[in-house]
Formats: C-alpha cells, structure tokens, sequence
C-alpha cells in the first residue's frame, strides 16, 4: 500500500505540473490585460507601459514562463495584481471557507445519497420509490445556481414575508453581530449561514447518488450469496446493510474521488449566489481581471484537490473491497 | 423587531432565533444569544456587489473605493457643494497665484487617525509619488497632469505651480494626501501592493477597522475628527458586505440583512418603491455610453454615414425600454448636470427618414432588392458592432441591430468577454463598438482630450480608438483646456459639441442614472453625481424603524 501510495503521488507530479504549464499558456495567450483595471482610461499610453514593464508584461512568453516556473516549483506563489497581497494570503483566506462548505456538502451527499439509494432499492416499485425516483431525477438535472435562487426565494425571502417561524440569513459566513454573541449564538448563527448554500450543493449531488446506489443495490440483492444469506435465517436488516450494502458500496466510493470536480465547479456558482468568500469567487474574479498569479495558484489548487480526490477514492476501494490489493 | 413592522426592517437575527423551535430552543436555554451589546450610536450596513480595492489615493482606479477614501477615510485638499463649485476641506484657504499657481493653507486640526497631523509635508510627498510614472497613478493623469510642482512653505503651507495656465485649476486638487511616516519606505513601483493598503490609516470621519476580502469591511467613527469639517459621525460603525448576485443583494434589502443597496440594476427600482420602508435613490452618474465608429474603416470614413446611424437610432426609446427610463440621452462627454454644459446643444434626433436621405445620398441604397443597402462597388452595408457580455450592453446591441436594419442597415451583432473586447478595441480591429466612459472627476476637458484629440489617433493603447482626426476639434479642445474664464469656456465646448454632432465619431447613447436603495431607518443620505457616499459622515439611525443596529 504504500508503494502505490508513492508511486502515485510520484506520478501526480508530472501531471500537476503538466496541467500547470497549460494553463499558464492558455491564460497568457487569451486576450486581455490585467493591467487593464489599475488606469483610467485617460491615462496616457507611456503611464500603461511603465506599469505593464513594472509587472513584466512586456517579457516574451517564453521567458515568463521560465520565471514563473521557477518561483512555482519554489512554493513562491508571487502577488495577486488585482489585491496587491501575496496570492498565499489570499488562499489561506479563502480555501477554508470552501473547505467547509465543500467538506459538509461531500459528507451530507453521500449519507444522504446512499440512504435514499439503498431505501428505494428496498422498496423497488412501490410508490416511495417511485416519487423519490422522479424527486431525485429533477433534482439532478437541476442547475445550481437556479436551485440556489429558489431555496433562497422561499427560505429566505418569503420565510421572512410571511413571518414563518425561521427565516435563514441569505448570504455570508456570519452575522454582522457575530462578535457579540455567545458561543452557542456563534455556532447556532454559522449553521444558519451554511443552511442555504450546503443545501444547494448536496441536493444535486445527492440525487445522483442515491440514483447510482439504487442501481447497484438492485443488482447486488439479485446475487446468489444474498439469497444465502436470506435461506440461513438472518435478518433483513443485516442482508441488506451488510451484505447487499457493503458490496454495492464499492462502486460508489470512487464516485467520490470523481464528484470533488462536481463539488469545486458547485462552489463556484454558490458562493456567488450565497455571496460566501471562497475559492470559487477568487477563481471567477480573478479570470476577469486576468490576475495571472491568482489564476495560476488557484486552478492549480483546484487540480491539486481533484488529483488527490481520486487517490483518497482508490485508497477507500482497497478499504471496502478486501479484495483488492495495491502492490 | 417585536413583529410589528410588515415589511422592511434592519432584521434582529434574535428576534428569528427566539422563535426558532427546537435546536434554538435548547441552545438558548444553556446560554442566550448575546454576549455583549452592539455599539451603542447604530451600525449601517452597506451591500455591494464587487469588493473595494486597496485604499491607497495615490494607486486605487475603482470607484466606489474613490468614494470611501474621499468621503470616509481620508481628507482631500478640497471637496465639491452641492452645486459642484469647490469648497474648503484640508485646506482651509488658497490663493490663487494669477493663472500660474495656487498656494493652499492647510487645517491644522486634522491628524492622521495613529495621532500626528496632517501636514504639507503629506502633501507634497503625495504629489511627489503620484507624479513618478512608476506608481500610475490616478491622481497623477486625472488631476495633476497640470501642475508642475508642489513646494512646502511651511509646516501648514503648501504652494503648486502650474504647467500652464488652465481651466477649473482648483479642481486639480480634489485628492487626498497619504501619511509620509508610514509610506515613505515603500518603493514607488511596490506602492501598489504596500500592507498599507489593505490596512490604511487615514485622517477622515471614519477609522479603519477591519477587512476580509470579498465578504466585508468594517470602519468606525473617528472621535476625533474637526468640528469645523463637521466633527465625529454619529454613526458608531459602519460595515460594507460584498454580496455578487443583484438579485440576493435586493433580498438581503427587502429581508432587511442590509440597510443600503449599491448599486441597484434598473428593473429592481420598482420592487424598492413599492416598499413602504425603504427608499429608491436616483441620480445623474458619470457614465456615459456611445458606440465609437471606426473612422479609417468603411464605411464610416464618411461623417454622413455616421451621422445616419445616429439618426437612426431611437435613443430615447433605449431609455425607457432598457433602463427603465433611468438615463438621459447624451451628446458629448460633457454631462448635463456639469457647470458647463452646453445647454444649447441639442442631440441630434431621431430621424430615420433623414437616415435614409443621408445613406442614400453617400451613394448607399438597396440596389438588389433584399432590404439591405448596397453601395456603387455592389458592396453591401454590413458591418459587426461589438459590445461586451454585459447584459444591459448584449440588449442594447440587439436594439440597435433592429433599429438599423429598419434603415436598409446590416449591423451584425457580437458579445465579447470584457478583457476580450478591449484587445480588439485598442487594437483598433473593429467596426463599431458599444462602450462606455466613465468621468474621473468634474473637469470637462480630459475626457475630449483623450478621446478626440488626433495626438493620439494613431497611437495604440490610447483612448481615442475611433482615430478622430479633426484640426478644428484639435483647437478647441486645447482652447477649452486653457480657458479659465467659465462663460468663454461654456462657448468653446458648445462649439465643440456642435461639431460632435456633424462629425459623430461616436453616437452618444445615453448617461446612465445611478440607482440605489435604502432603508428609511437611515436618516442624512444624500446621492448625487458626486457619489453614493458623498454624506456619508452624515449619516445616522433615527425613526421608528431603527433602533436594533446590530
């Protein structure tokens, strides 16, 4: 196991780095400026070109390319031109709050997927799996960002119209107030802040994979060893969650490793919408003001979580699967 | 929020958590919510929809930022009335040296909000840097391009010479100085990425506190601060929330998560007047749009062939479908409300029939049949107007596009992505383009100069992307630069919108009002082309719709 551990992480390097160097070439050779923002647009011609010769601008690409790789494989990651502060800074800042939004939504996605996968299995054609069939069907094919607007819509706005008895904040991490509230306030105020935005993102993803386990549950309770185990007299509950679910599971963690992609494109969308300060908003702003460094850092980030989100789903296999052997 | 006010109230998060039924419940029970108690002089809380950028005068360009280190956290040497006439602010007097120079006599209560003062010494090294070409400074292409020199008299005594004599000369000055102690370590070509700017000390009614990019920021009251420039705000805190997407900024307003909504998109201004509690702001901005016609490209070397277009197209109409008929339409870079607006000027109509004669009479009419008008060549009347992906740009293009074509016009229409549009803009690899113009500050001259003057007609990352080349557009805009006298000045920019419209290198669209929503719980707010935040060391909580300033 931990040969292939380091094979793999080995061979992501050449990837990353890959990845990297494409995405520094498609970024600089797209149209635009990213000094473009820092003038007005009276400012004279000579004005423009001291500022883009301050930020190299004026270098062939070739040679920012050679300057860039040098700082990246350092671990210098160089300034954001749009903030003016170091684009670790800016990372430390945002990626944990991504973090949570996405770590909750990726556990929430996958209880509740499985739950409601392995419950209409069960209850294959009766009416609850019916309508969870189509529920978990328009949810999917569902945009986010459109799901987003509706929860808020209706939890939010109207919730508050109508007087209901909670009316969830519509956007932010906390309340203006946040520091002079007592330590279960600050709690109960950052689980209302996340309500919204986690629901938007696991609602989609969950209904995929209660769709997904559903699929392989059916399968597996049609294979001989679980009519074995219904013949020797154990009881439903044990058929089901230990021997349907166990081996229906295998298939499904390494969706896991392939919906992180899903989840960080999510955020994107949703922290707009819930106007929370993560990642996705960095990357979005960052690509309009063609904030080389912060693009750079940012995308590579991405693929960095996404590289290792596959790695964790193999990992998870060999867990569930004891057949399963990395040498 | 005792439940008694219908619709829009600053929302107390507690007044929703006492009732919350059962998590809430048991949380409440081990300890209750609040801890301490807010700020006692009321917080106002500001949406936006894009963070602020670094507030350093001498490097920010944004402006929204512009306001904040204007109105908030600094002090410039003079500030506008309300009739956009100069008055005194860090400088308590000047006196103007004939039309070579000014020299400015500074207050000598105002200090730096870390305790020392505000001195000329500031002053001078502000003008310094913005001057170095290695900052770029805004202040230095916008306001001092002019003025050739400060020199410090005394502590409190600051003198600048002008380049040459000029128009609106006080207005040079309406900037504010940064404190030398704590920036004069700092290289002029790194000024733009100093720690400062992310936690400035300022001299203004309102302290820094705090920043968290992309989600808020946080100023309080300056104790401190003049009584003779207006003394302390009443106001304790101030926060500003960055919130993306127009329609949750308008429901974190309607819900009462915001007291103050900028800016508002026109077709939200009827959701906020309908709401008893809150108040829908509208006012002339500094934005003005036009489509620039590429005047070295066919067919629009010909003056009548741009002139027909803007006769073609319904402005007006634009105004009232578009934008709700928040705008007015435009017919120079001059804005209606400025000193010098040439009142007499009109734009030019619309006049489809006079399109017409005028295509037909440059020798382009339908002669095959199709609808679509053909030169001598056989050559047909087409042409691609670009715009941006902004929404509001995508859906005037479409407009455009329909009122042409109703002329025998050919307009294809193509959205770009910003960054995108202004590479072909400034190559000059257009037809026609729908952009827009935003004023850096209140001097007239600069904007012609820039976009109309043929100095710069064939230099590349210049603003006159039309190439406009016109000997007597030249003179008057250097006249009109030069002339200090308002009435002689007013003259010369009336002469030269009238001849604007002849030549119509652009077709001026329209200046876009600015529209803002807030509670009425916020008493002294004050939005005018000087900006949303122009009284914002005026503001206060008052009524009984306040009260709970969280």
């Amino acid at each position: 196991m931990g040969t292939f551990l380091l094979k793999r992480l080995l061979g992501a390097i050449p990837l990353l780095l890959g990845i990297a160097t494409l995405i520094f070439f498609v970024l600089n050779l797209a149209p635009g400026d990213p000094t473009a923002r820092f003038y007005s647009p009276a400012a004279s011609p000579e004005v423009i070109e001291q500022l883009r010769r301050t930020y190299g601008l004026d270098q062939p690409i070739i040679v920012r390319y050679l300057a860039w790789l040098r700082a990246f494989v350092t671990g210098d990651f160089g300034a954001s031109l749009a903030q003016g502060r170091p684009v670790m800074d800016i990372i430390l800042d945002a990626l944990p709050n991504t973090m949570i939004l996405t770590g909750t939504s990726l556990v929430l996605v996958f209880l509740l997927g499985v739950a409601i996968g392995v419950f209409q299995a069960v209850r294959q054609h009766r009416w609850a799996d019916r309508v969870l069939s189509v529920v978990a069907l328009f949810f999917y094919s569902m945009p986010s960002f459109w799901l987003g607007l509706m929860l808020m819509l209706l939890f939010a706005y109207q919730a508050y119209q109508w007087g209901w008895p909670i009316a969830l904040p519509p956007t932010g991490m906390t309340s203006i107030d946040y520091e002079f509230l007592s330590p279960a306030g600050k709690v109960w105020d950052r689980i209302e802040h996340m309500i919204l935005p986690v629901t938007t993102l696991t609602l989609v993803l969950a209904a995929g994979i209660a769709r997904y386990t559903r699929g392989q549950m059916l399968e597996v309770i049609r294979q001989d060893y679980i009519r074995t185990a219904r013949a020797k007299g154990l009881p439903e509950r044990t058929v089901i969650l230990k021997h349907g679910l166990r081996n229906s599971l295998i298939p499904v963690i390494t969706l896991l490793g392939l919906y992180l992609p899903f989840l960080f494109s999510g955020t994107v969308f949703v922290e707009t919408i819930f106007a929370w300060p993560g990642m996705g908003r960095e990357i979005v702003n960052a690509i309009a003001q063609r904030d080389y460094p912060l693009v750079m850092a940012t995308t590579f980030l991405f693929s960095l979580l996404v590289v290792l989100g596959s790695l964790i789903a193999d990992v998870l296999y060999a867990v569930a699967d004891p057949r399963i052997r990395y040498d | 929020m005792r439940g008694r006010i219908a619709d829009v109230v600053v929302r107390s998060r507690r007044g929703a958590f006492h009732l919350v039924p059962l998590l809430a419940a048991l949380l409440a029970a081990a300890c209750g919510r609040d801890a301490g108690a807010p700020p006692a002089g009321g917080t106002v809380i500001v949406g936006m929809r894009a963070d602020f950028g670094g507030f350093n005068p001498i490097t920010n360009t944004d402006q929204y930022t512009d306001e904040i280190i204007k109105y908030a956290l600094f002090t410039p040497l003079v500030q506008y009335d309300e009739d956009l006439e100069v008055r005194p602010y860090l400088a308590e007097s000047w006196e103007l040296l004939g039309d070579t120079g000014v020299v400015f006599r500074l207050r000598r209560d105002v200090r730096w909000h870390d305790g020392r003062p505000v001195t000329a010494e500031d002053v001078k090294f502000t003008f310094d840097l913005a001057k170095d070409p290695a900052t770029a400074s805004l202040i230095g292409s916008a306001y001092i391009s002019e003025v050739a020199r400060a020199e410090v008299v005394d502590s409190y005594t600051v003198r600048f010479d002008f380049v040459r004599p000029h128009a609106q000369a006080l207005e040079d000055f309406w900037w504010a100085p940064v404190p030398r102690h704590l920036l004069e370590g700092v290289a002029p070509a790194d000024l733009r990425n100093a720690p400062f700017n992310r936690n400035p000390v300022g001299s203004g009614p309102y302290r820094f506190v705090e920043w968290r990019a992309n989600d808020r920021l946080v100023l309080e009251r300056n104790p401190d601060f003049p009584e003779a420039l207006g003394g302390p705000p009443a106001l304790e805190r101030l926060v500003f929330r960055v919130v993306p997407e127009p329609a949750t900024l308008l429901t974190e307003l309607l819900t009462g998560g915001l007291h103050v909504d900028i800016p508002v998109v026109p077709d939200q201004a009827a959701r906020i007047e309908a709401s008893p509690n809150l108040e829908l702001f509208s006012f002339p901005s500094r934005t003005v749009y036009f489509i620039g016609w590429n005047t070295r490209r066919e067919p629009f070397t010909d003056a009548r062939v741009r002139r027909a277009m803007t006769l073609a197209i319904d402005r007006q109409e634009i105004i009232a479908a578009l934008l709700e008929g928040y705008g007015r339409p435009a017919v120079s870079t001059i804005p209606p409300w400025s000193p010098l607006y040439p009142e007499a000027v009109q734009p030019l109509p619309y006049d489809p029939q006079r399109a017409a004669q005028l295509l037909d009479s440059a020798g382009w009419t339908d002669r095959n049949g199709d609808g679509i008008r053909e030169n001598a060549a056989g050559r047909p009347l087409r042409f691609t107007l670009l715009s941006s992906d902004a929404p509001l740009n995508r859906n005037v293009v479409s407009v455009v596009q329909g009122q042409l074509r109703a002329v025998g016009v050919d307009a294809q229409v193509r959205a770009l992505e910003f960054q995108t549009l202004l590479t072909q803009h400034r190559a000059r690899d257009f037809d026609a383009v729908l952009s827009n113009w935003v004023l850096d500050n209140f001097q007239v001259a600069s904007a012609p100069a820039a976009l109309f003057h043929s100095r710069w007609a064939d230099v590349p990352r210049s603003a006159n992307r039309s190439s406009f080349a016109n000997p007597r557009a030249d003179s008057l805009i250097e006249a009109g630069a030069a002339e200090t006298d308002p009435e002689r000045a007013r003259e010369i920019w009336a002469e030269f919108t009238e001849l604007l419209n002849q030549e119509q290198p652009f077709t001026f669209m329209f200046w876009l009002d600015e529209l803002a929503g807030a509670s009425r719980a916020v008493r002294g707010v004050v939005m005018d082309p000087r900006g949303e935040f122009v009284s914002i060391a005026d503001w206060s909580l008052g009524g009984p719709a306040a009260g709970n300033g969280r």
